[in-house]
């Protein structure tokens, strides 16, 4: 256990544009933005694209060193891309270490790839800077809200988000009490081989379980307390509203990636 | 824990009854609250964990297709977690599609250590095979052409999913024999 329980996810709380922007929108825009990263076909336009992080990190008041941080569990594949291209692309010798010869396209090719990556992951990661867990929940039953039409349970899906959600902290906070207690009781769940620590869990995850399902059935039933009856006809306390700033935002990032897409067939 | 106490009265045209949301949403927290207590990291990234094991678990408890939806859900809150996004269709295969097809495990009754073992085993080939297809991708998209990316992404795939698959057989039993004890019968199945 870990500081991760305190701030689940990367959510950073701020008021901007970003961050009141409909998260419909948000993964719309999102999703456009990644998929166009993967038509350029062209380093000049892959940087300028790149040109796009600082900007959006300033309209979000996000801290740049924050938004870098997306980066760093991918930090070993990006440095590893990078030199494979460098090294395995054949082209005009540049250098050469030992039985490696490093080539002027391997750099270029090098460049290119690892911004590919980088800047997928970046962008991706300002809707999970922007946006709550739940109300990217919201967004998600809205989003597949169509498809209720052939049965598909969208409204309970995004209803157990929401539920797992809310409990992750409860359960954490339980997984150490009843670890604590356990220890007290001269448990060990630190040593030995991995199989031996996954036994040591057993005391742990007895406990964690029976309370977590007697947990379940006891929402259950305050739920139905409370009239819940499932998703037709539930009224909400926040509903989602397309208002003229979300509209302005899709267009004008539409636009901008079908720029970056046309730039393709446009050189 | 007893039989029936919610969610019969539940009448709704939807074929989920209430205590089934509630279970599906506790499990998920509960394969959220495991994620963060890795049991062993690997050196080139990944990590074993006992996600999976709350999936299992729902999976011969409940049945599949509850474990199924379980998964899903649990994929797109571990997105909402800890995104790690590189390519559309990498998402969905490493996200609700992996971890929806640990919920096959259900497809296998759990009547004795043997065939939760070959349950188990199910699911976790089957989520492997999701990541496998997303790691070649992630490899074709990436690296450098004439590189074979199936032999990189079944090595590294392997590797954690070996591990996290195995040490949920035992755990996973003996979850199943406690709450046998604790409702006194055998577990239920709708």
């Amino acid at each position: 256990m870990n500081g991760r329980s305190l701030a689940l996810g990367q959510y950073y709380p701020a008021r901007s544009a970003l961050h009141t922007l409909d998260p419909r929108v948000k993964l719309l825009l999102m999703l456009a933005l990644v998929t166009a990263i993967f038509f350029i076909n062209n380093l000049a336009v892959m940087v300028a694209a790149g040109l796009l992080v600082p900007v959006l990190a300033t309209v979000a008041k996000v801290p740049y060193s924050w938004v870098i941080r997306g980066l760093r569990p991918l930090l070993f594949i990006l440095i590893l891309t990078f030199f494979i291209h460098v090294f395995f692309t054949p082209g005009a010798r540049l250098a050469a270490i030992g039985p490696l010869t490093a080539t002027r396209a391997g750099l270029r090719n090098g460049a290119f790839y690892s911004l590919r990556l980088g800047l997928v992951v970046l962008f991706s990661s300002f809707v999970t800077l922007t946006t709550t867990p739940v109300q990217l929940t919201d967004a998600i039953e809205s989003i597949f809200g169509p498809l209720k039409k052939f049965r598909l349970p969208v409204h309970e899906v995004a209803l157990m988000m929401t539920i797992a959600l809310r409990f992750i902290p409860t359960l954490l906070s339980e997984a150490e009490t009843i670890m604590q207690a356990q220890k007290a009781r001269g448990a060990d769940f630190e040593s030995g081989h991995i199989f031996k620590r996954a036994k040591s869990f057993v005391p742990l995850l007895i406990p964690l379980f029976i309370s977590a399902f007697r947990r379940a059935d006891e929402l259950a039933l305050a739920m139905e307390a409370r009239g819940y009856a499932g998703g037709e006809g539930r009224t909400r306390l926040h509903v989602l509203k397309v208002r003229a700033a979300d509209v302005v935002w899709l267009i004008g990032g539409l636009a901008v990636i079908a720029l970056v897409v046309g730039v393709r067939w446009a050189v | 824990m007893k039989e029936g106490d919610a969610g019969t009265m539940a009448s709704g045209k939807s074929s989920i009854d209430v205590r089934a949301i509630a279970e599906v949403g506790i499990c998920v927290a509960l394969a959220a609250v495991l994620n963060l207590v890795p049991l062993f990291k690997l050196p080139q990234g990944g990590s074993v964990s006992l996600d999976m094991l709350p999936i299992f678990f729902l999976a011969f408890y409940r049945g599949p297709r509850l474990a199924i939806l379980a998964g899903v859900v649990y994929g797109f809150v571990d997105y909402a977690i800890d995104p790690f996004f590189v390519h559309p269709a990498q998402l969905i295969l490493d996200y609700p599609l992996a971890f929806g097809l640990v919920g096959l495990a259900g497809f296998v009754r759990p009547t004795s250590l043997i065939k939760v073992a070959v349950g188990t085993i199910l699911g976790g080939l089957a989520r492997f095979t999701a990541h496998f297809f997303s790691g070649v991708i992630f490899f074709a998209s990436y690296a450098p052409k004439g590189q074979s990316p199936w032999l990189y992404s079944a090595v590294y795939n392997g590797s954690y999913m070996l591990a996290s698959t195995l040490i949920c057989i035992p755990l996973v039993y003996a979850l199943l024999q406690a709450f046998k004890q604790v409702e006194g019968g055998s577990p239920s199945r709708p």
